[in-house]
């Protein structure tokens, strides 16, 4: 996907300095709808905010698998243990995906995917707010489905039409897939909501946990909340079409009717459709908490990225050993 | 000891449908070697898909077109009419008139079986 020297060498040049006739062109195609391929030239800060967004993404999938996995020898019948397996197993694949886009436009840097890995661990590569959270009852797993992918799949098919052609292409993929884990989340959700007592109580009680960080997911409304946001320039550059708050909005107008629907309610006694403003009114969530959250100090964030560098470590010897071609072939 | 990343190579992975479909490019992936990247194809893009055949391909092996060279494929001049049907549908009113019908791709196509003697 990448050609910095012709013949399809895959050697790295420098990068090349603001360019205006260049700059104009790649906005000329752009505005008409063309993809751009990662060989193509590209402003600094339009690569930039790729690599900031894709690398996000993508280790926030494999990030996401883990406290999905922990369900998968506490689900309840077999085919639920199958669906959540066949779940993380995407989730993981969605990952690979991802990393492979974000390398190709980190190149020019020399940076690889083992720097991300490190970055990681360092806490300098950030992943999605809801994946530092823990996961407490089998309700949880559902709301994973459900909610949390719901919300995904809203800020994802918001990209389906990325001005960056790699981007966009995975994206159709893992967005049919995320239709299988919509449905397989809303299965778990449904069984729980139209079962006992109990049932019906630790469904409550997972979605009044997870309503923050879902109200968080998007992110702030805009940069003063938290001192930055990449969203503007997202939007410039059509890689995004909608703003966070927007996103949010969406979210809220698709999922609140489910919701109410089966009987649940959300902790915010405040929240309300205004048909004036053609806007949901709710109660914010605390910021400076979404802050801490993403910079890795949650509630779980210390145990998932020891999750991720004890399996980084202990399988290191696999990578060295396959790291040649086998003998024979 | 060299870094582990030096380890990997990128492969293309390609993949086809049905024995009437194309071959198809999925993605690539990141893999030690040919046997691993052909295990991690079936991993990663063919969990769910009817897949009859798979190809990888290590990507330094293929001579793709550069930035540029794409461009100008898009920017060719729009002359190839005479080499595609596009002139020719005036015949379809001549064949009428003599109360014949145009052998059009659709009906062509379609011969794929003759009368047995």
């Amino acid at each position: 996907m990448y050609n910095y020297v012709e013949d399809g060498d895959s050697k790295t040049t420098a990068y090349v300095e603001h360019d205006q006739a260049k700059y104009d062109a790649f906005m000329a195609r752009i505005e008409a709808g063309d993809k751009i391929e990662a060989d193509d030239w590209m402003p600094e800060d339009y690569r930039q905010a790729l690599i900031k967004l894709i690398s996000m993404h993508g280790i926030s999938e494999i990030m996401g698998a883990l406290p999905e996995k922990e369900w998968v020898p506490k689900a309840p019948t077999l085919r639920r243990k199958l669906g959540i397996m066949a779940k993380v197993q995407d989730e993981m694949g969605h990952g690979q995906l991802l990393l492979r886009v974000a390398e190709d436009l980190m190149k020019p840097y020399g940076k690889t995917r083992e720097n991300l890995m490190e970055d990681l661990l360092n806490k300098d590569l950030k992943f999605h707010n809801v994946f530092h959270m823990p996961t407490k009852t089998w309700a949880d797993a559902g709301m994973v489905g459900w909610l949390v992918d719901g919300a995904a799949i809203i800020s994802q098919t918001n990209m389906l039409d990325a001005s960056y052609g790699p981007y966009q292409r995975a994206l159709q993929r893992i967005c049919q897939e995320e239709v299988f884990h919509a449905q397989h989340g809303e299965s778990i959700i449904m069984a729980l909501a139209e079962g006992n007592d109990y049932q019906r109580d630790i469904l409550q009680e997972s979605l009044n946990r997870w309503w923050p960080s879902l109200l968080m997911f998007f992110g702030p409304a805009s940069a003063e909340t938290t001192g930055s946001s990449k969203q503007d320039i997202m939007i410039k550059y059509k890689i995004r079409k909608s703003t966070n708050e927007e996103l949010r909005q969406a979210f809220l107008s698709k999922y609140m009717p489910r919701v109410f629907s089966l009987g649940l309610t959300v902790p915010d006694e405040t929240i309300h459709y205004d048909e004036n403003e053609e806007k949901w009114i709710y109660k914010q969530p605390d910021w400076e908490e979404f802050k801490q959250i993403i910079r890795g100090n949650g509630p779980r964030s210390k145990e998932r990225l020891r999750i991720r560098e004890i399996a980084y470590e202990n399988n290191r010897w696999v990578r060295q050993a396959l790291a040649t071609e086998p003998v024979g072939v | 000891m060299a870094k582990e990343s030096d380890f990997y190579q990128v492969y293309e992975v390609f993949s086809r449908r049905g024995s009437k479909a194309p071959m198809q490019h999925q993605f690539s992936l990141l893999a030690p070697n040919r046997e691993m990247a052909m295990m991690m194809a079936q991993e990663n893009f063919m969990r769910r898909e009817e897949v009859i055949d798979v190809w990888v391909v290590k990507q330094n092996d293929i001579r793709k077109m550069t930035s540029e060279e794409r461009q100008s494929m898009t920017n060719r001049l729009d002359n190839k009419q005479y080499r595609t049907t596009k002139g020719y549908g005036y015949l379809r009113q001549k064949w009428k008139e003599k109360e014949q019908g145009m052998l059009d791709e659709k009906e062509i196509m379609s011969w794929k079986e003759v009368k047995k003697k």
